[in-house]
């Protein structure tokens, strides 16, 4: 692990700068599928600019989580490319793609249950062997989540479904990725908790670490993103910033259900 | 039932109960990390009793020494079995095809055995076979208490394994949670073939210690599998201290039963427990909440 950048404990802000020219990610041209059915992705493109929350809103069975899928390689594309920080990676193993930079929380309840809330943890630092480089790291997550510092010997399951998100968030960044696949965060949560995974993937931003965002709740996605991608039928159809987005009337009755938000 | 006898029977039911708790750890490990119903574990059982056995009776030496060769060839075949039989069936039948494949494997094995060494019953003839101390006016064959410090050890030792290790923490992530397991960067494929191996190891060691105090004949596995299987599902799928715990609790409730039901009746008390888990808690008693998940 000697190539990995050293960790920046205090926050980026960057941000405010809005998103920079050179792409941390970038999906090129992407088909991919499931076995011989039909493809999901047709043709798709998508690029993560540093310190930037990119989310990809759009219908069900449009292919969100399938992006998330290819740029983490538990999916192999049938054709084109993926590029992390310039280096293209297509058809790595997700466990070469965590060394490239790029972490990936699954949809729903993705914690070790009967592991501690320090297992959890710690694991998502399986693939790092430097110890003072883990306790760094440890610092830098219970920092960023107090929560998990608070609740750090507790059962992991014991957790409620939002304490149970920052652990997964706490844990995905344990390898310092320069970016995160967040595949429904929100999934189950009550509108609380939602808020909070929200605000949290804003953090995580500022903390120096760009994020992929996938979202069934996209209204709500979208006023923590930075960029949106409306995706139909396996191919982004729209991209802008996700404020415009927002305002825009035709897309507000296709895919957010209802009238625009009101623009002052 | 007598103090005295109610205390032998007792002691009697910790000692057998150690011995399946181990062969039961085996069992639900296969189940934890693959989804996977072993039905030929039992038959590595006798197949390691057989080669304590043949050991004994070629070499002269102590049946024990056998596990010098039989733990590790043991752990090697379970490595290969899960990476080249187990990990070809389709994932979506997996548990259900595993049934057949292992059910194939257990009839595999008993034939070969019967080929090999005829249908004969055996039994390891030691020099205190027949020795036996006195507790209390409690008296354990000294072959019960190897057998059970085996167990005891062994099981301590998958327990520092699975707790301690990077390894162990590697194979209860892969139980708990697959999909988060590779995406934190386990190679899940090893770490199943790996946990494999360890599941038939402990067969062996089972295997051997069954040997020093059981008339052995090929087809003895089928007179352990349904115990076990019945120990695992009482006890949480998946869930190591479950099914430690359901042993010792079933293997004791067997032995005391044996006063007053004869050994045959005292034996259903297993296919009981297991009735009684599915209609009133299926996941278990003793954590696991794999089961659930089906």
């Amino acid at each position: 692990m000697a190539s990995e950048p050293t960790p920046e404990l205090s926050p980026e802000p960057s941000a405010a700068e809005g998103p920079a020219a050179e792409p941390l990610l970038r999906l090129t041209n992407i088909q991919a599928g499931y076995g011989r059915a039909a493809l999901v992705l047709r043709g798709l493109s998508v690029t993560v600019a540093p310190s930037s929350v990119v989310c990809l809103v759009g219908p069900n069975g449009a292919g969100k989580s399938t992006v998330l899928k290819v740029a983490s390689g538990m999916l192999k594309p049938r054709s084109g490319q993926v590029m992390v920080d310039g280096e293209d990676v297509t058809g790595r193993t997700p466990q070469q793609l965590l060394a490239s930079g790029l972490s990936h929380v699954p949809q729903g309840h993705s914690v070790f249950p009967e592991m501690t809330v320090a297992e959890n943890v710690l694991l998502g630092a399986y693939t790092v062997r430097d110890r003072s480089l883990i306790a760094e790291r440890t610092e830098f997550v219970t920092t960023l989540f107090p929560l998990v510092g608070e609740r750090w010997s507790a059962l992991a399951g014991a957790l409620s479904g939002g304490q149970q998100k920052q652990v997964e968030f706490a844990r995905s960044l344990m390898v310092r990725p320069k970016v995160v696949l967040l595949d429904e965060p929100s999934m189950g949560l009550d509108p609380k908790a939602t808020a909070i995974v929200f605000e949290q993937v804003q953090r995580m931003r500022d903390a120096g670490t760009a994020v992929l965002l996938v979202e069934q709740n996209a209204r709500r996605a979208l006023e923590a993103a930075d960029v949106g991608c409306v995706l139909d039928l396996g191919k982004v159809h729209i991209t802008g910033p996700a404020p415009d987005l927002l305002a825009d009337p035709r897309l507000a009755q296709l895919y957010l259900g209802g009238r625009p938000k009101e623009v002052p | 039932m007598t103090g005295a006898l109610f205390a032998q029977s007792l002691v009697l039911g910790v000692l057998l109960g150690g011995l399946y708790a181990l062969l039961a750890a085996g069992l639900t490990l296969y189940f934890g990390v693959m989804r996977v119903v072993m039905i030929a574990h039992s038959a590595f059982l006798i197949l390691a009793a057989y080669l304590a056995w043949y050991f004994h009776e070629t070499s002269g030496l102590d049946p024990l020494l056998s596990l010098v060769i039989t733990v590790p060839l043991f752990f090697v075949v379970g490595y290969g079995m899960q990476r080249f039989l187990v990990s070809r069936l389709r994932p979506i039948s997996l548990t259900t095809m595993s049934v057949l494949l292992t059910f194939a494997i257990a009839l595999t094995i008993e034939g070969l055995l019967g080929f090999v060494w005829t249908g004969t019953q055996r039994r390891v003839q030691l020099g205190y076979s027949g020795t036996s101390i006195e507790v209390a006016g409690v008296s354990i064959a000294v072959v019960k208490l190897i057998a059970f410090a085996l167990a005891a050890i062994s099981l301590g030792a998958l327990f520092v394994i699975l707790r301690k290790t990077s390894f162990g923490r590697a194979l209860r992530a892969t139980t708990q949670h697959p999909e988060a397991a590779r995406l934190v960067g386990i190679d899940t494929d090893r770490v199943a073939g790996l946990g494999f191996g360890l599941g038939l190891a402990t067969a062996a060691i089972g295997g051997t210690a069954l040997a020093l105090d059981y008339t052995i004949y090929p087809s003895l596995h089928w007179h352990w599998i349904g115990p076990l299987m019945a120990i695992i599902v009482v006890g949480g799928l998946g869930s190591i201290p479950g099914a430690a715990i359901a042993a010792l609790l079933l293997g004791v409730a067997a032995s005391l039963l044996q006063v007053p039901l004869g050994t045959t009746w005292a034996q259903t008390v297993f296919y009981l427990a297991l009735f009684v888990t599915l209609m009133i808690r299926p996941q278990g008693f003793f954590g696991g909440r794999l089961a659930q998940r089906f």
